[in-house]
This record gives structure tokens, sequence and C-alpha cells, in this order.
């Protein structure tokens, strides 16, 4: 109990400060996640002559496993195109790729199962290509893929732990620090594999009922 | 002319640096042990995630309460705990545990901590996935089975897991695919992986640009490719069984 208390219960801001770090680095790269990642499948989709370039784009964040970008973005990229300049960007930077790629093909998927007669129907009623994407295309495809990019958020929430390899204080970083620090690895590591499982297991079931009720509600 | 060649944003002479094979090509030995590595680590710990997944899928079908909530729980634990915080806790905290509970000194080798926790965490994947094929069997079937007299066990061989697997086999085959990216992880609990090596490299050296580059772009192919493979054999094998 003593350990508990000395290692864990009274650095309780620093996990804190950890989570709240973990937290702003997945709501950015997700954000960068979802920009880059839609602009890939509609340069896949409609812009013919740059296919080729998008499709490379989603297959090497795809096919590349998230610790080799992370190193990649943060040791070469720098170099070459002078930024990122922090660690924590480079985190970011690293998810939102790999996780840009995947959101890309469901995307594609969630677009091209919008029923074919409707874009004609829109397109015959005068809509622009735009409004027809925003008003037509868009609902009935987020529709589709809400479960899908909900998961894709978890899969990068729980990637997100390799960021600490960089130096990058989340979660997973105070306590591998404070298991050093103090030479006990069973408290702080245990903590916090729990604080993952409880965070990721609410999220995901809070995630698969808003789901739910989006398809009974609208589907 | 300095001034100005600072002010450009890509830096050529590194950006060349990026495509330069040459020290890949010259510590291509130990890079190519490394990757043998990588399938080592993937085969072994394939072998127990599907063994697990399977056990707990039949675990989590039984009528019991007791057998249905431990392979809950097991479910429930792995699929969410991210698997860099498992792997490191198999490895630094896991052994500790045993220690204390047997009162004798237990460690881990780097790659049975990457094994077992790279099995544990994807035998919480599989077991949703046989469960998902098992369940789409149809009842009528294993009815049928039980009725001419075949065991549960026999049933199970011979009627459920057929069709069972060809029902998971898109989502068994993506799931070893991201395995396979997985193992990229274990460098980090020094099992000298690809990655594993290319660090070492880069740290004699001093140069990473080609180094992680080709790291990247190496993965990159060789996943590619299998990933391509797989979708093939997939569609091809349940065509076949059709």
């Amino acid at each position: 109990m003593s350990t508990w208390q000395r290692v864990v219960f009274r650095n309780f801001d620093l996990f804190l400060s950890g989570l709240w770090v973990t937290a702003q680095i997945c709501v950015i790269a997700f954000a960068v996640a979802i920009v880059l990642g839609m602009a890939a499948c509609l340069v896949k989709l409609y812009v013919r002559p740059l296919r080729f370039a998008a499709n490379l784009y989603i297959q090497f964040c795809r096919n590349t496993p998230i610790y080799v970008q992370l190193l990649w973005v943060n040791y070469v990229w720098p170099d070459v195109i002078g930024w990122p300049t922090s660690f924590f960007a480079a985190g970011w930077m690293a998810l939102g790729l790999q996780s840009s790629g995947y959101l890309a093909e469901t995307f594609r998927a969630g677009i091209e199962g919008v029923p074919r007669g409707h874009v004609e129907a829109a397109r015959s009623l005068g809509m622009s290509r735009f409004q027809n994407f925003r008003r037509i295309v868009l609902p009935q495809a987020l529709l589709v893929m809400a479960s899908s990019i909900m998961n894709q958020f978890l899969v990068l929430a729980k990637s997100s732990t390799l960021v600490s390899v960089i130096a990058v204080p989340d979660l997973m970083y105070q306590a591998l620090r404070l298991a050093s620090k103090w030479f006990e690895p069973i408290e702080p590591l245990s903590f916090v594999a729990f604080v993952y499982i409880v965070v990721i297991f609410v999220l995901s079931h809070a995630m698969k009922r808003y789901a739910d009720r989006l398809q009974s509600r609208y589907g | 002319m300095s001034e100005r060649g600072d002010l450009r944003i890509v830096k050529f002479d590194n950006l060349v640096a990026i495509f330069n094979a040459s020290l890949l090509w010259e510590y291509r030995s130990l890079l190519l042990r490394g990757l043998a590595y990588n399938f080592y680590v993937f085969a072994v710990a394939g072998a127990l995630a599907i063994s697990l997944g399977l056990s707990i899928a039949v675990l989590r079908l039984q009528p019991g309460w007791i057998a249905r909530s431990i392979g809950s729980v097991y479910v429930e634990v792995f699929r969410n705990v991210p698997e860099y915080v498992l792997l490191i806790w198999v490895h630094f905290v896991l052994p500790l545990l045993i220690t204390a509970l047997l009162r004798s000194q237990v460690n881990f080798s780097p790659f049975v901590s990457a094994v077992l926790a790279l099995g544990l965490a994807y035998g919480g994947y599989f077991t949703e996935a046989f469960r998902g094929g098992i369940q789409a069997v149809p009842r009528p079937h294993v009815e049928a089975a039980r009725a001419i007299g075949m065991s549960g066990a026999m049933t199970l061989r011979r009627i459920i897991l057929p069709q069972a697997i060809r029902h998971m086999l898109p989502e068994g085959m993506n799931l070893l695919v991201s395995l396979f990216k997985a193992t990229t992880l274990v460098s980090l609990i020094e099992v000298p992986d690809l990655l594993y090596q290319v660090t070492i490299v880069v740290q004699q050296e001093m140069r990473p640009l080609p180094l992680y580059s080709g790291a990247a772009f190496i993965y990159f192919l060789l996943i590619f490719f299998i990933s391509a493979a797989v979708d093939r054999l997939t569609q091809r094998w349940r065509v076949a069984w059709r």
C-alpha cells in the first residue's frame, strides 16, 4: 500500500497532466487525420490525374507501422522540410498521418455507397457539384461511416501511447518516468494500464451507443 | 547566396540523402537478420493469438455464466489496452508479480515478453472474429450434427469451424497484417528486429535520414505486398469454397 501511496497517489497531478497531453494529442491528430484523409479521398475520387499520387499516399500511410512513421516524422522531416520543430508536433503529425490513410478508405467506401440515383437526381434538380456533395452525399455517407470513424479514433488513442518514446510527456511517459525514478515498475505501470483500459472501454461503449442511436434515428 | 539558400523550405541535400540506399546495403545482413526476427515474432505471436482466440470464443459461447464472463473480461481487457502499454507491462511487471507469487526469481527474455504481449492482445481481437464466425453458422447445422450423434468437439471441428473460418477470413487476415505491423513495437523492449537494428546503426553512423527512411520504405513495400497478396488469396478462397 505504501508504494501505491508514494509512487502513484502522491503523483496524481503528474498522471493528470499526462492524461491531458494524451487527450490534446489525440484530438489534434484526429482532426489532422480527418482533413488529410478527406483530401486524399476526394482527390482519389474526383481528380483523375492525381489519382495515382493519392493512392500512393493512402497506401503508404496504411501500410507503414505507426512506430516507424513516428521515428520517420520525428527524425527525418525536420532535416528535410524544417518541421516539426517539437516532439509534440511530430507526435500528432505521425498519428494523424497513419489514421488519415485508414480514414480516406473509410470515406471512399461511404461516398461510393451512396446510391447513384440520389446523386443523379440532385444533379438534375440543378444542384452544383459542391451542393450535391454537401447536401446529398455527405449526410448519407457520414451515417454509414460513423462507427468506423469512431473506431479509428480508438485505434489512434491506443497508438498515441507510442509518443512517449519520443519524449512527449503523455500519460505513458509519466508512468515510465515514475517507474524508473522510484525503481518501482509494478504500481505505476499497472495503474496506467488500468487507466487506459477503463478510458478506452468507456469511450468505445459510449461511441457504439451513439452510433446505434444515429443509425436508429436517421438510418 | 547562402542567405537565400537558408530561406528555402526544402533542404535539397537532405532530400537527396533520404534516397541514399548505400548504408542499407552496407548493413544488409544485419538488417535481414532483424527482419527475420519480425517474422519469427509474428509467427509465434500469431499462433498464440489464434489459439487463444478460438479457445476464448468457445468459452464465450458456453451456456454457463462463469465461463462467459471470463471470456468477456479477457476480451474487454485485451482489446482495450494499448499494445505498447501491454508490452511494457508484460516485460517489466509480470515477471515481478510471478516472482512474488512463486517466491523464486523469474525473468522473461525480450522475445518471450514480445510474443506473450502481442499474442494476448491479438487473442482478444481474434476472439471477436471467431465469435462472429461461429455465430454466423446456421443453428440447424449444429443441431443436425448433434442429432446424428457427433460429439461437441467433432461438431466444432467438422461443422462449425470450416464455415466459421470462411466467414471470418477477411477480418482474420486483416488482423494478421496488423499483427505484423505491431511486431515493430518489440524493438522497444530490445528484441533485435529490423527497426531495432536500424536504431543501432543510426546511433553508430549518425545518419538518421537514409536509415529511417529506408526502414519506412522497406516496411511499406513488405506490408503493402503482403496485404495485397492476402486480399487476393482471401477472395480466391471465398469463391472456391462457395
